[in-house]
């Protein structure tokens, strides 16, 4: 991966939105699509974290958005008020009184919605943990996005991939095709990739990030996976395929938890990618409808399970080089993944320094939730990344390593742009270059 | 019939028969929804622990984030405090309280417990002219949000004026009394229908919201 790869690819993020094709719906079937999405995804649980705000406000004070640009409307509850008002007129208690006194949504005001849901929020997670009801803020915005998707209201970008999903099963240009060629090109480096085997204890993807920028993800990783001697396959379908709600047909997460399922996979390691992970660790067994009959791990996890069971050795790097560790939202605060990284970070032996706000409170990237794809946020983006920037520098690490390539991603455009010198790593990779001989 | 009649009689039993009828209403309303059933296999067991432990824990923001908060969160608990004090620790209030439970407990000094409802009656208005002028408060604040505060600050007011026997625009004390039981019956006849519910549902909230982290393996 080099700066002209990242300068070519983000190029290319830039003109995703001229892809994408016109919406050819009414207002009034957009409002429709719209509220079918919340009334369906509405319930209980939910309704009682909608009844329960006090709108006192303090979800802002979490928001990389709020607290990087000052602007009240980045308030991460005030991104679900459409929602709530849905469920306050259709479906709550008191709806025979919030329909005389609530407004209905229309659709100029849900396209309004789309900077708040899509442009400046990352679903990171962090204002769940701020709000004293314990209301999940960032779920119900996944739902708004889920709608506006619904009334084809989600970024151009988003449909231009989604469409593109959906016709040529490539997401950014990957598919199954180019899984492969990366898979074969790194065989032929003297690195076994078993492809779409047909029995594996252990099924892993690549996703378009591997393939288009991070090639290495692919090739430490199998590395990692040959030297335990696990039974191991990788499966050409792009994890980009698991994506959130708004982007892709639950038919395709299905269709890939089938082919795990068909192998025999004890386990399905999900890469470096905070987007997919969530999607199938927690969604996944929802979506089937039962039980997963495998156990999903990330990567990361992978690596410090396996580092503790002694099975992986690492040689320790020379002179105790200073870094700091990013937790990826997804899978730190959304997953629970926070002791296996340090773990891996000090088997590398890395001198490790957290930034102040680390674990379940870190500071998203800035990009993350698919908001990398979007060229017209890139303002918020940054203004967001800039406090991540503050972080990492206070450490005074010489570098930062994360287990994310989304979060990889936006680190390097960030830091390109901010012209910003601080080494940023990938962990799979560091821990694929150390393994003992 | 009295002010202090009208308000002691079929004004507070109306208003309690509201009160009592609307929270039902609005929690059996909630909690009949469907919910969805998460099949995912938890990171960490222990849900309902989980769920236990982030209803007393959310009490308090996680320290990390504390400093960020300090104001709201010290602000939110001086007022519930002296609000609750003040129904609970006044003397004059027990032999109410004694009428319907048929016991009483030990007070405070009346004059503290004035200087108590002082206090709280002056940092609900701090609080409301701060959600009027502070731009994220202000965006996200409804119709409820103000009428909650001021229902709130009214038998606080009223109760002041009783218990310091100030009687103004020629008011008898007697009127005085019957209208601080009225602004106690608005407060009760409102309740149900705003933010003040959130008694009932802050910790249900914090229940999901616990079970929810421990799940995916992260404190709450």
């Amino acid at each position: 991966m080099n700066a002209t790869a990242i300068g070519t690819f983000r190029q290319e993020l830039a003109g995703l939105a001229g892809r994408a094709q016109p919406s050819h719906l009414s207002d009034a079937q957009r409002v429709a699509r719209a509220k079918e999405v919340i009334l369906s995804r509405v319930d209980e649980s939910y309704a009682t974290y909608l009844e329960t705000c006090l709108h006192c406000g303090m979800c802002a004070e979490a928001c990389h958005f709020f607290l990087g640009t000052g602007q009240a409307k980045y308030t991460p509850i005030h991104k679900v008020d459409p929602l709530k008002r849905v469920y306050r007129r259709e479906t709550g208690p008191l709806r025979w009184l919030f329909r005389l006194v609530t407004r209905d949504i229309t659709a100029g005001e849900l396209e309004s919605y789309q900077e708040l849901v899509f442009d400046s929020c990352t679903e990171c997670g962090r204002c769940d943990l701020m709000c004293p009801m314990g209301i999940q803020i960032s779920p119900m915005i996944g739902i708004m996005r889920e709608a506006l998707a619904a009334a084809d209201l989600a970024p151009p970008a988003f449909r231009a991939v989604k469409a593109e999903q959906t016709t040529a099963h490539k997401v950014l240009g990957v598919g199954r095709a180019e899984i492969k060629a990366l898979a074969a090109r790194i065989a032929s480096e003297g690195v076994k990739v078993p492809v779409d085997s047909d029995r594996a204890d252990i099924v892993y993807f690549a996703t378009a990030l591997d393939a288009r920028l991070f090639p290495e993800s692919l090739k430490q990783a199998a590395k990692i996976f040959n030297r335990t001697g696990a039974s191991w396959t990788l499966l050409s379908a792009s994890p980009e395929l698991l994506g959130t709600g708004e982007s892709v047909a639950e038919v395709d997460l299905k269709g890939i938890l089938s082919e795990a399922e068909q192998r025999g996979a004890k386990s399905v390691i999900l890469p470096q990618c905070g987007h997919a992970y969530p999607r199938l660790r927690f969604d996944g067994a929802n979506i089937l409808g039962r039980a997963l009959p495998f156990e999903v791990l990330s990567i990361t996890e992978y690596i410090g399970r396996e580092l503790q069971a002694g099975r992986l050795k690492l040689k320790p790097m020379q002179g105790q080089p200073t870094v700091t560790y990013h937790d990826p939202c997804k899978i730190g605060r959304g997953g629970g993944v926070f002791a296996e990284p340090r773990a891996a970070i000090g088997a590398l032996g890395l001198q490790l320094r957290e930034m102040e706000s680390h674990e379940r409170t870190n500071y998203c990237c800035g990009g993350g939730g698919g908001q990398f794809l979007i060229d017209k946020a890139k303002h918020l983006r940054q203004r967001a990344f800039e406090i991540k920037m503050r972080e990492v520098d206070n450490t005074g690490a010489g570098a930062v390593i994360t287990a994310c390539n989304s979060c990889r991603y936006n680190y390097l455009a960030g830091a390109s742009d901010a012209n910003w010198q601080t080494g940023i790593q990938s962990l799979v990779e560091m821990v694929g270059a150390q393994l003992t001989d | 019939m009295s002010i202090l009649e009208f308000a002691r009689g079929p004004a507070f039993h109306a208003a309690i028969i509201v009160f009592v009828f609307g929270v039902c209403w609005r929690l059996v309303g909630i909690f009949l929804l469907r919910r969805h059933r998460d099949r995912s296999q938890p990171r960490s067991g222990g849900l309902v622990a989980g769920g236990v432990r982030a209803m007393i824990m959310r009490s308090l923001p996680p320290h990390e984030l504390e400093k960020q908060i300090v104001f709201q969160h010290a602000s939110g608990y001086a007022w519930h405090l002296g609000f609750f004090a003040t129904i609970l620790l006044f003397g004059p209030h027990i032999p109410f309280f004694r009428q319907f439970l048929g016991f009483g407990w030990p007070t405070l000094p009346n004059s503290w417990v004035l200087v108590l409802a002082a206090i709280t009656f002056a940092l609900l208005l701090v609080l409301l002219l701060r959600r009027m002028a502070n731009p994220v408060l202000k965006q996200l604040s409804t119709f409820d949000d103000y009428v909650s505060v001021i229902l709130t600050m009214l038998p606080l007011l009223t109760g002041m004026m009783a218990s310091a026997h100030l009687q103004p625009f020629g008011l008898r004390y007697e009127d005085v009394l019957g209208i601080h039981i009225l602004t106690v019956c608005a407060l009760l006849i409102w309740f149900p229908f705003g933010k003040l519910m959130h008694l009932f549902l802050t910790f249900p909230a914090r229940f999901q919201a616990g079970a929810l982290l421990q799940r995916k393996g992260v404190k709450a």
